[in-house]
């Protein structure tokens, strides 16, 4: 997604207002320098007109108020922490690392390279890291998986390494689901994995024997009982991407689709757990 | 050993709807900082505040790792909801005229209290009614101090 700076110069006493004021017309975030607001917008809902309403608003109370606008294209603001970072080890059986490191990759049972350009998913999180570790006590050999909001694939592949004999990925942002295909191909999974943009709405239904969703509290309370719906009877869910304090609710929800927790993994705060289709 | 600051980035972001777009991406990007494992850590932070404009105040330091801060909404953001519960998302135009109760003073002065340098909840209110004032929002009813 491209997105729009608008520049407004304002004193820093109205600054909070236009703030308020800008959010509510699809501005999403801010930066507050001396006597000039910084104001972002996705491009698809920047509306110039309702700008000028604003400004006109609160002119006569600050004077002359100027602004203008430029359009931001999407790079990889990322590069600079990606080129150079350090590999991950989970659980002294997988190794995560990117295409820049050599080394000695011995004794390790899985070996997965992402590159991530500005996707998430690369073990440094806990979330997942857990995600990997549950994936190496879940027997995937031979079955179906579905890796729901998968960033740089990286769980997709795991899934791969681990047997499955198709995989599903899915990501909303378009960025990631062309990254999580060239990890795919990196790891030479690409008979095995299918990475499409967009959401659990647009999956076509079929059942799977795993479902994995590294994603936030919020859209997991929401979307389980979705996920429900692709699992196989006695199918395997794993869920992360909040903290231990959000697991109760979690387990509610899950309960309520006929779900059983079998293990919880915890790590810094963070939650990870997985759950058995009754 | 403590970790050596090198610097701090201040912003602000709508809860719970970080991404790694501008002003996030060249903010944090160019000092060489993780961008995906900020926005995952402050969306699950601010998953209570969805879509609420927050204030945040990130630390990084030498070795490229990071802390952040998040500071209560402004004082603006919040009379704007408070005005507009009253008026009805029907009329999203009208929040112009729109008008708060001092108990809605009342209450967002308590949730701005931990950041603003006053000393007693009368002294925050008079703040808030100050930018309601600013914003075209009156304030309807007497204030509690001059009842």
């Amino acid at each position: 997604m491209n997105y729009y700076e608008l520049k407004l110069s304002v004193s820093p006493g109205f600054a909070d207002i236009f703030v308020a004021e800008l959010a509510e017309i699809g501005f999403d975030s801010f930066v507050e320098e001396d006597d000039v607001l910084l104001a972002y917008v996705p491009e698809d809902q920047y509306n110039e007109e309702a700008v000028r309403e604003i400004i006109g608003r609160y002119e006569p109370l600050t004077g002359p108020l100027t602004f203008e606008t430029s359009r931001m294209e999407k790079q990889n603001w990322n590069a600079e922490w990606e080129k150079n970072y350090p590999p991950i080890d989970v659980e002294g059986q997988v190794l995560v690392r990117a295409g820049f490191h050599e080394m000695d990759t011995s004794g390790f049972t899985h070996e997965i390279v992402i590159n991530p350009k500005m996707s998430f998913g690369t073990g440094h999180h806990e979330t997942t890291w857990m995600m990997l570790a549950h994936q190496l006590e879940i027997d995937q050999e031979g079955k179906s998986a579905l890796d729901v909001g998968s960033g740089t694939g990286i769980l997709a592949i795991m899934a791969a390494l681990r047997g499955a004999k198709f995989v599903s990925a899915f990501d909303i942002e378009e960025w990631a689901a062309e990254n999580a295909g060239e990890n795919v191909g990196l790891n030479r999974v690409e008979n095995i994995v299918r990475v499409r943009q967009g959401t659990i709405e647009t999956e076509p239904a079929e059942k799977y024997e795993v479902v994995l969703a590294n994603i936030n509290r919020n859209i997991l309370l929401r979307e389980i009982p979705t996920y429900v719906q692709y699992l196989t009877p006695g199918g395997t869910l794993v869920v992360s991407g909040f903290y231990e304090g959000d697991l109760p609710e979690i387990q509610d929800v899950a309960d309520a689709s006929g779900l059983e927790l079998v293990s919880v993994k915890t790590r810094n705060g963070w939650a990870a757990a997985r759950f058995r289709l009754v | 050993m403590a970790k050596q600051i090198t610097g701090y980035v201040k912003l602000q972001v709508k809860g719970g709807q970080a991404n790694p777009s501008p002003p996030i991406g060249p903010a944090l990007g160019s000092k060489g900082l993780n961008i995906m494992e900020f926005c995952k850590q402050f969306n699950a932070r601010s998953q209570d505040k969805m879509g609420q404009v927050l204030p945040v105040l990130i630390t990084y330091y030498s070795d490229k790792s990071f802390d952040f801060v998040i500071k209560t909404p402004p004082a603006a953001n919040l009379l704007l909801e408070a005005a507009k519960v009253k008026l009805g998302s029907a009329q999203p135009n009208l929040k112009k005229v729109g008008s708060v109760s001092w108990d809605q003073i009342r209450t967002i002065a308590e949730i701005k209290m931990p950041d603003l340098n006053c000393f007693t909840i009368e002294a925050a209110m008079k703040m808030v009614a100050g930018t309601a004032r600013s914003m075209g929002i009156t304030v309807s009813g007497t204030a509690p101090w001059q009842a």
